[in-house]
Order: structure tokens, then C-alpha cells, then sequence
């Protein structure tokens, strides 16, 4: 079995040194997923012949001096709801099956623009819909740490790819923590940017006003290399934001003295909460205090709503979005059938998942003709509350702490009964895609050998400030530094 | 019909659903064509693939403000496009972008021209909204196609449309013909479509109900589908006139459906009652923001617009001397207006070029079902033909008849002259012989004339034109009958 | 008390072209209960005058040049078709009863 492998970082390092190839470096890659996929069923497919010929281009081009960047050929994957020209994308869903598109996703044209090479698609609950991945239909992925457990969901593939090493950076999308969730249950960096920073262009849309892309990676300077590459507006995405990407990997200075940490007492209750979890991230928050910064008490008045809120909206906007998986122009089509609405009810119920139909059913219910004002505009106008609860927070503070989740990662099997009770441990998450605000989750500690996330939220467009701390804090722990057990 | 009418009232709604005149579609960059094979102009927008996005069309935008002026509503500066869910094939997304609560444009109204008891009255309607939606694509169902399922083709998918929704306020099928005709008129005036129905770019859903005379109260509506000519409207309108006024003779209630009308069979069907009405479940699109419009962008647009029917009206009337009737008729469309003009400025006399547009070349276009840009005739041609009229080198006869040719061959009047040898003929000689022979021919009608009888000289002036073949001048033949008459 | 009754289940499946078996639609029905009955918690919150939010992030409206690009070739537009004819998607027959 080949090593886990190291941070872009220490890519950009061994390949400089000529210690590597970036073939070498695919290979390694497609070697290690290959052998962790039956422990770990990260992937839901990998694109080998591909990529090893895109990685020797890539050498080549190195050879002769022309290196485009730091992602240059290195191997990245992808979550399965990001479309690639050419290539097979399933969303975890059997209504997608035999999809293969005919156009590239922004950002997928951007990973190719910067060279990075992508070595296979990572698996995910069923259109973006889940905490755990339990919601694929071709099995869960599991937990590096702890294969009885869930790597966190819905981009637990992408999560469990870099935790073990496999590649140095994934990409999920967050609506409701899907990618700050997964981070914290593996020990690494996930990031959600302010919405509109990344181009939506491509990705399989589950709720259009929540969506949005985003990397795993080990370290939070890795996260500023890619967040460079990512961002940036796109012309064919009417939600992406026009302001200029800053050149984030300058922002990380490794000083935050003086900077004003948040910490919304609404986030710090007992109840409900792993008292594990909440002394890892008041300890992380010390640490950052014995750097220089500074913490004050905030009020995020409406959290408690937020669940409520997402729940209303989300599956609202979903019912729409997935309106078009109807079997007519591409996807599964139920066979014989005797007209045309059989066709469109036989080919969905066959094709879709029991928690993706169960969000278009509320999400259908909650815009239908007597319920659309009590339901989802009542929520709408929530969505204000908790965006004004930022908006007036983050004007006393700089950034907002919090733990990313309310507990270590559960066992397979544990929620999956309770569709409810799923939902409800998103409570840490679903706020700031609501409000639209970035949030990162930094690995802080371990309890029972697992990982644990902090959270960091901050203002729109102020990923720099997000990350500055979060690799100060890193410069001076080494949490995210821990491996999971290698595999006997 | 008279006989419901005395009894009913009929109340007529109207919305069309107008193609915009852009290059590509209204949220994808697809191009709009017309006729090309199934899917050759579609991109993954148009497709609804995974991960596609809708994009706004600036143009659209512009030409949905200008049709806004044009017919006097409020453009608002804030709109918001909303979906609208149902499941049809040629809707790819599962849901159609339009706009629901917070359309661009409220509050308008155009005026129609209706034949009264004292001559032309107007007669204002009012138009509730203009608002922006994206057209679906089209189902073939024939069977060389599609065997027995239907064929689905998405290149209409994205054309952008504009949904106009009249007031309540057309009393008649002929009303409603004046409307559409009108709007459509001023749609192409503005060069926001081409509005030709039968490439299926001005489409009319009929709203119709009775009441009966002096009540307030509107009775219950049914809406006519996608009619696609004039005479459709009219004669759906016509249909849904009769079958609810059998119904609430016989003490039933009118039932709100949706109907189709069978042009080939000249009947409606009910597609759907409201009973099963589709729940369109409309929210704002969360992929648009809403759409934010620069008042000074407004204005601009106001400024820039090229000149509206009515405006044209009032200017031909000042301008030339135009009656307003004829000023009106002139202004129907702006092809005419603009041929009309060319004419005068090459002629010299508005109102003669006036009178023999309204009178000849309306007449022959009317006959040969053809608007004035689909002729050969040219403003020149017809200013040339005048001039050869006012010079008396033709009679005013021979050249009416050649207004036809003109229109359907085109060419130079005055080689046409020559050539059909329908010179007039001014030779006093030829007229004088010719006077003198009919009036030796019919004493009795030259002594009546003597006796005071002064009408009968069109008798013996018809004999002598028809002696000269039609080309003599019908004033020297006048003259020269009457000169001799009195002796 | 039930916030939603079986009989609202199946309306909202068949508006959203899903069919259910009846343990399918009782377990459902039972589940979106108790989500709607946890929802309801948004009625606690006074929110007149409140605006709604459809976009957290504002922005001016993006438009776009009306330039036609290159659209896809008409093979690939149908490579992903559960059935075709041509260029054509193929359906079962589209009865003239819904918006044209």
C-alpha cells in the first residue's frame, strides 16, 4: 500500500526537488484508492486512463519550465455532483445512471485551466441530501478513523479521500454543512465560501440558494491554494459575485493579535452537545486567545430556528430543481410503460432514494396552493432574522467560533431510522448557508479516537480573515497533522 | 347570435404570448431558429441538464421595457422571475421561468378603433401586465415521426416571450380582433417581434363569459388556447358565445375549463376542468436575482423608441393634412406608414398619394391577402404613376388598373404605359370625331341634355370614352361634349 | 393533531409525479408529520414587516449580450436519451392537454 499522501505543501516541495513525478504522484493516487476503496467505498468511480495521460502532460510541461501553478498536475477528486464533459456523473442516485455530459462544470474547467488532475469522482448522499452518505444508493463511505462510522455527509467521499490520504484535495459542496460536517467527523480543513464566490455552473443544484462549492484539504494554507483557483466570477452562473478574489495564501500572515473572536452563546449550550466537543473548541479558542486574539460573548439570537428554516427551504427549492429527472431526456426510464405518466411517476419513484423523495414531498407540500405563506415565505423571512444576526454580530467581532458539530462522528446505522433526528444535528451548520456567510471547520482535538471541528464563520467575501486564523491556529497545533490508522 | 346578444352581455379577456425578436434565448445562448431539425439549436440550459443555469438575455429585457411604453404601462424598476412547476415533455426543467407577483410592467392600455353609430369611435382597453417568460418546445405527434409516441423537440425551449394580459374590457369578437390586430401592430411599430402568427410568434389565449345585460357581476370564464390567427380568436370567441348562452338559457352553470380549439373542425374541447388544474406551486427563481432596472435606463428607452402608431397618427393628420380616418388607416401598420411617406416625399402631394393608397393599393392588397412589404410596389413606382396621372399622359383609369401589375410585378410605370399602349389620349382631333359621332348617334339623349338634363352627359361622355378605348381624359371629353352640346 | 393527513401525501406525490406503495405513503406520511409538526416552530417568531430573503448575498442583476453561441451538436444533445428518433427525444403519446 502506498503512503498517505502529503499536503500540496509538501508536494510543491518534493516535486521542486525532483523527489517525484507528478505521473508518479497519480499513480500513487489511484494505487492507494484502489486498495482503501473496500475499507472506505470512497469512490464511485475513478478515471485512470485520463488522468494518468493529463499527469504526463503535466510532466512534461514541468520539464520544460512551464509549471502553471501549484496545482499543476496534482491529483484531486471530485465529488459526484460536479458534471465533467465526457465522464459518468451519478449524484449517488440510480436516476443518473448511464448520465454522461456533455459540458464541463466551471470549476472543473478551472482545475483543468490550473492542471490539476482529477483521478476519479467521490461518493456522497443522494443528490447532496444527507449527514452520513447513507443516503447513496451505492453504499455508505466510512469514516478513516473508524470504518464502523460515517466520514459525515453529503460529501463524506470526498472527506474520507483526503483524510486517509488518498489525495491532497477534494471538493464537496455545503447547503447545510455537507462540507464543514465531513471535515470535522475526519480531522481535516473544509471550507464553504461566501455564497457566490464559486462559480455554481455544473454543479447538480439540490437548493440554489444554499448551494455552494468548496475544498477539503489537510491544512488550512492548502484550503488558500485552492480557494485561488476556485473562485472567481463566472458569466454563466447568475448567482456568482462579481467582486475580485483576493490572493488568499498572502492573507496568512500567522498573526492574529488584536483580531476579535465571537463566540455566540446560542452555539455554547450543554444540552444536546458532547461536553467532549465543547471543551475541545474552548480550548482551541484559548489557543488562539494565547495568540493575541481577543474573544467577546455574541448573541446569534435565531439559531434555533435555523433547522427549521433550512428544512423548509431547502427541500422547497430541491422539489423544483429536481423536477427534471424525468426520465425524457437522459437518466432511467421505467420500462413499458403505458403512457406518459407512468412513465414520469414509475421512472422517478424507481429512480430516486426514500430520503430525496421524502424532500420533495415537504419541499412539494410546503410551495403548494394554502401552505406557500405560512411554510416557505414564513421561512424566507426567517432567513432574513438569521442573516441580520450575522450581519449585527460580525460588527462586533471579526470572526465567530463555534463547534462544528454538536458530537463526534455517530456510527453507521445510528439516524438513519430517524429522518429528524438526522437532520437535527446539522443545528452548527446550517446558519451561515442561510445567511451566506463563509465557514471553515479546522480539526481541534479528538475524543474516543475521533475527531472533532471547530468552526470559524465571518463576514461575506472575508475568507482571507477565516483563514488567517485558522492556519495561525494551525502553526501552532498539530491536530490537523494526525493521521488516521493505516489499514492492516 | 343577435338574439343572445340582446340577452347577454359578453365579457373577453385577452392574453398574448408574443415572441421576442432576439438572437439568442432568453436565459441560454442557444440561437432562435426557425424550422431547423429537432434539436440542432439547443445548449445544456435549453436541455435542462444537471448542473445548468439560466442566464438573462439583455435584449429581451430592453424590448420587454419598450413594449411596456408602447403601450403606456408602468415599467418597474424591480421584478422578480418566478418558477412555474408542471411536468410536460417539452418542458425541460420541469418548471417554465416567468414571472408572477412582481411583473415588469402593470397598468397599461392601448386604444382600438370600432365602427359606430356617428362614424369611428375609440375605445380604450386596458392591459393589466406585461411580463417576461421563456417558450417551451414542441411535441410532434405524427405518426411518420413518432410512431405512437411523440417526438420531442427543444429548439423553442428558451424563445423568449412576452406574456400581455388585457383587461377584462372587449365586448365582442370583433373587438378582440381589433385588439390583437392593434397590439400586434404596435409590437412590430417598437421592432420588439416580427409577431407572425403563423411561424406561431403571436399566439392569443381567449378569455371569455356572459352576463346578463345590466348585471355587474362577471359571469364564469373558460379560456381558449393558443389561437394562432385572427379568424380563430374570432370564431372561438364565437363558439364559447353560443355554448354558454345555451347553457344559462337552460338554468346550467358555466363550468371554468380550459378548451382547445380544432381549426379543422371548427369545435372546441375541453382540455381541463379546474377540478384538475395543475397547482402551479410559484416561488422566486433562487438562480435569478431580481431583476433591477436603471429608471434613467427606462428613459433612455422612452427616448429612443421609434415612433408609436398613434404618434404617427397625430403626425401624419398635422403634418399632411391627413383626415384622421385617413391618417388612421394609414398608421395600421408600419410598413404602410413608412411606404406612405416615401410616396409622399417623392410625389409631392401627400393627400393625392393618400387617396390612391387607401383606395387602390389597399384595395389590391386586400384582395391578394398581402401586407405592403410583401409586394413589388415601390413608394417611387407609385409617386412615378401620379406624376403621369397629374400630367395627364394616362387617364386616371387606365392607371388604377395598373396598380395591381405594380404590386404583383413590379416595374417602371411609365414603360408599362407604353408598352399596354394606354397613352391618353389628349389629341383633340380623336376626341372631337368621337363626340361628334355619339352625339349624331343619340338625338333624343342630346336634346334632353339641351332641355336642362345636365346628368345625362355622363351617359354620352361613357359612349365616347369607350369609343377612345378608355384613354381619352374623362375632363376633355366633358368639355368638349358639353361645347358641342350647347353648340 | 396530524399536520398532514395521508390523503395530502398522495396529492402532493402525484404533483410531483411520484407514486408510492401504501407502506411507503403511511411511513411517509408519518415522517413528514413529525418534520412539519418541528417546523411549525417558525410560527413562534413574530416576522411582520420582515422581507423576505430569496438571496442572502445582494447583487445587481447579471445580464447577458444577445449573441447566439455555438450550440451542441444535436448528437450529443440526444447521447444521454432513454429513447430517440433522430434527433428527437422519444415519449410515449403527449395527449394536447397541457400548456403549448
Amino acid at each position: 500500500m502506498t503512503a498517505p499522501v502529503g499536503t500540496l505543501a509538501e508536494l510543491r516541495a518534493a516535486l521542486e526537488a525532483r523527489r517525484v513525478s507528478l505521473r508518479e504522484l497519480v499513480d500513487a493516487a489511484l494505487a492507494r484508492a484502489q486498495a482503501l476503496e473496500p475499507k472506505l467505498h470512497a469512490f464511485l468511480g475513478m478515471r485512470a486512463e485520463r488522468a494518468r495521460a493529463e499527469a504526463e502532460a503535466s510532466d512534461a510541461r514541468r520539464a520544460k519550465g512551464e509549471v502553471r501553478g501549484p496545482l499543476d498536475g496534482i491529483p484531486v477528486a471530485i465529488k459526484d455532483n460536479l458534471v465533467q464533459r465526457g465522464e459518468p456523473t451519478t449524484c449517488a442516485s440510480r436516476i443518473l445512471e448511464g448520465f454522461v455530459s456533455p459540458y464541463d462544470a466551471t470549476i472543473v474547467t478551472r482545475l483543468q485551466a490550473a492542471g490539476a488532475v482529477i483521478v476519479g469522482r467521490t461518493n456522497l448522499d443522494e443528490f447532496a441530501m444527507g449527514s452520513s452518505t447513507e443516503n447513496s444508493a451505492f453504499g455508505p463511505s466510512r469514516n478513516p478513523w473508524d470504518t464502523t462510522r460515517t466520514p459525515g455527509g453529503s460529501s463524506g467521499g470526498s472527506a474520507a479521500a483526503v483524510a486517509a490520504g488518498i489525495v491532497p484535495l477534494a471538493l464537496g459542496s455545503d447547503t447545510g454543512g455537507s462540507i464543514r460536517q465531513p471535515a470535522a467527523c475526519t480531522g481535516i480543513v473544509g471550507m464553504k465560501p461566501t455564497y457566490g464566490r464559486v462559480s455554481r455552473y455544473g454543479l447538480v443544484a439540490f437548493a440554489s440558494s444554499l448551494d455552494q462549492i468548496g475544498p477539503f484539504t489537510r491544512t488550512a494554507a492548502d484550503a488558500a491554494t485552492a480557494l485561488e483557483v476556485l473562485c472567481g466570477h463566472d458569466p454563466f452562473d447568475s448567482t456568482s459575485l462579481p467582486e475580485p478574489v483576493p490572493q488568499f495564501s498572502q492573507a496568512l500572515t500567522g498573526d492574529v493579535s488584536g483580531l476579535v473572536i465571537g463566540l455566540p452563546k446560542e452555539y455554547f449550550v450543554a444540552e444536546g452537545v458532547d461536553p467532549a466537543v465543547l471543551a475541545s473548541v474552548h480550548a482551541a479558542v484559548a489557543e488562539l486567545e494565547r495568540a493575541g486574539a481577543k474573544t467577546r460573548e455574541v448573541s446569534l439570537p435565531h439559531t434555533k430556528y435555523g433547522i427549521a428554516c433550512y428544512y423548509l427551504i431547502a427541500p422547497a427549492e430541491a422539489s423544483s430543481n429536481l423536477a427534471r429527472y424525468d426520465g425524457v431526456r437522459y437518466g432511467h426510464r421505467a420500462k413499458d410503460a403505458a403512457n406518459l405518466s407512468d412513465l414520469y411517476c414509475r421512472s422517478r419513484s424507481e429512480g430516486f432514494g426514500p430520503e430525496v423523495k421524502r424532500r420533495i414531498l415537504l419541499g412539494t407540500y410546503v410551495l403548494s396552493a394554502g401552505y406557500y405563506d405560512a411554510y416557505y415565505r414564513k421561512a424566507q423571512q426567517v432567513r432574513t432574522l438569521l442573516r441580520r444576526d450575522f450581519e449585527e454580530a460580525l460588527a462586533g467581532c471579526d470572526v465567530i467560533a463555534t463547534p462544528t458539530t454538536p458530537e463526534i462522528a455517530f456510527r453507521l446505522g445510528e439516524k438513519s431510522g430517524d429522518p429528524l433526528r438526522m437532520y437535527l444535528s446539522d443545528v452548527y451548520t446550517v446558519s451561515a448557508n442561510l445567511a451566506g456567510v463563509p465557514g471553515v471547520s479546522i480539526p481541534c482535538g479528538f475524543h474516543d479516537g475521533m475527531p472533532i471541528g471547530l468552526q470559524l464563520m465571518g463576514r461575506t467575501l472575508d475568507e482571507a480573515t477565516l483563514l488567517r486564523v485558522a492556519d495561525t491556529y494551525q502553526r501552532r497545533t498539530d491536530w490537523h497533522a494526525r493521521r488516521p490508522p493505516e489499514p492492516a | 347570435m343577435s338574439k343572445v346578444l340582446e340577452k347577454y352581455e359578453v365579457v373577453i379577456g385577452l392574453e398574448v404570448h408574443v415572441h421576442l425578436k432576439t438572437a439568442s434565448k432568453l436565459f441560454s445562448n442557444a440561437p432562435v431558429v426557425y424550422g431547423a431539425e429537432p434539436n440542432h439549436a439547443v445548449t445544456p440550459v435549453c436541455l435542462a441538464l444537471p448542473g445548468s443555469l439560466p442566464v438573462l438575455n439583455a435584449k429581451a429585457v430592453e424590448f420587454a421595457i419598450r413594449a411596456g411604453i408602447a403601450t403606456h404601462c408602468e415599467v418597474h424598476p424591480h421584478s422578480v422571475f418566478a418558477r412555474k412547476n408542471y411536468f410536460y415533455p417539452d418542458l425541460p426543467k420541469g418548471y417554465q421561468i416567468s414571472q408572477y407577483e412582481e411583473p415588469i410592467c402593470t397598468g397599461g392600455w392601448l386604444e382600438i378603433e370600432l365602427e359606430g353609430k356617428g362614424g369611428p369611435a375609440l375605445k380604450r382597453i386596458g392591459i393589466t401586465r406585461i411580463h417576461m417568460e421563456e417558450d417551451a418546445g414542441k411535441s410532434i405527434h405524427d405518426e411518420a415521426v413518432a410512431g405512437t409516441g411523440s417526438a420531442v423537440d427543444l429548439n423553442r425551449a428558451g424563445v423568449p416571450l412576452l406574456e400581455i394580459v388585457s383587461e377584462p374590457d372587449l365586448r365582442s369578437a370583433a373587438e378582440a380582433s381589433a385588439y390583437l390586430r392593434t397590439l400586434r401592430s404596435i409590437l412590430r411599430s417598437v421592432d420588439v417581434s416580427e409577431a407572425d402568427m403563423e411561424k406561431g410568434q403571436f399566439r392569443c389565449d381567449a378569455n371569455v363569459s356572459l352576463r346578463r345585460r345590466g348585471e355587474t357581476a362577471f359571469g364564469t370564464r373558460t379560456e381558449t388556447k393558443n389561437l394562432n390567427s385572427f379568424r380563430f380568436v374570432e370564431a372561438a370567441i364565437g363558439i364559447e358565445i353560443e355554448r354558454q348562452a345555451k347553457l344559462l338559457d337552460a338554468g346550467q352553470r358555466v363550468i371554468q375549463a380550459t378548451l382547445l380549439y380544432d381549426p379543422g373542425t371548427n369545435k372546441t374541447r375541453v382540455m381541463r376542468t379546474k377540478e384538475n388544474a395543475d397547482d402551479y406551486r410559484y416561488f422566486p427563481d433562487p438562480d435569478l436575482v431580481p431583476l433591477v432596472i436603471d429608471p434613467a435606463e427606462i428613459e433612455r428607452v422612452r427616448r429612443e423608441l421609434p415612433e408609436l402608431p398613434d404618434q404617427k397618427h397625430a403626425r401624419f393628420v398635422s403634418e399632411y393634412g391627413l383626415s384622421d380616418y385617413d391618417a388612421r388607416l394609414l398608421t395600421t401598420s408600419r410598413a404602410l406608414a413608412d411606404f406612405f411617406e416615401r410616396a409622399a416625399k417623392a410625389h409631392g402631394t401627400p393627400k393625392s398619394v393618400a387617396n390612391w393608397m387607401l383606395r387602390d393599393v389597399l384595395q389590391a392588397l386586400k384582395e391578394r391577402e398581402l401586407e405592403i412589404d410583401q409586394t413589388k410596389l415601390e413608394p417611387g413606382a407609385l409617386a412615378a404613376l401620379l406624376r403621369l396621372v397629374d400630367d395627364a399622359r394616362v387617364t386616371a383609369k387606365s392607371a388604377r388598373d395598373l396598380v395591381p401589375e405594380l404590386i404583383e410585378r413590379g416595374g417602371d410605370p411609365a414603360a408599362l404605359v407604353r408598352e399596354r399602349g394606354l397613352e391618353a389620349v389628349s389629341d383633340t382631333g380623336v376626341i372631337d370625331a368621337a363626340a361628334d359621332e355619339v352625339i349624331a348617334a343619340n338625338p333624343e339623349m342630346a336634346a334632353r341634355y339641351r332641355a336642362g338634363e345636365d346628368k345625362i352627359l355622363n351617359a354620352l361622355m361613357g359612349q365616347v370614352m369607350k369609343k377612345t378605348g378608355g384613354k381619352a381624359s374623362p375632363a376633355a371629353v366633358q368639355q368638349t361634349l358639353a361645347r358641342k352640346l350647347r353648340g | 393533531m396530524s399536520r398532514i393527513t395521508r390523503e395530502e401525501v398522495e396529492r402532493v406525490a402525484a404533483l410531483a409525479r411520484l407514486h408510492l406503495g401504501p407502506d411507503e405513503a403511511d411511513r411517509m406520511t408519518t415522517q413528514l408529520d413529525a418534520i412539519l409538526d418541528y417546523v411549525a416552530l417558525l410560527s413562534e417568531i413574530d416576522t411582520t414587516g420582515i422581507a423576505p430573503t430569496s438571496h442572502a448575498v445582494p447583487m445587481a442583476t447579471p445580464l447577458r449580450e444577445d449573441r447566439p453561441g455555438t450550440p451542441l451538436d444535436p448528437e450529443d444533445a440526444v447521447r444521454n436519451a432513454p429513447a430517440r428518433e433522430g434527433t428527437a427525444f422519444l415519449v410515449p403519446k403527449v395527449i394536447e392537454g397541457e400548456e403549448s
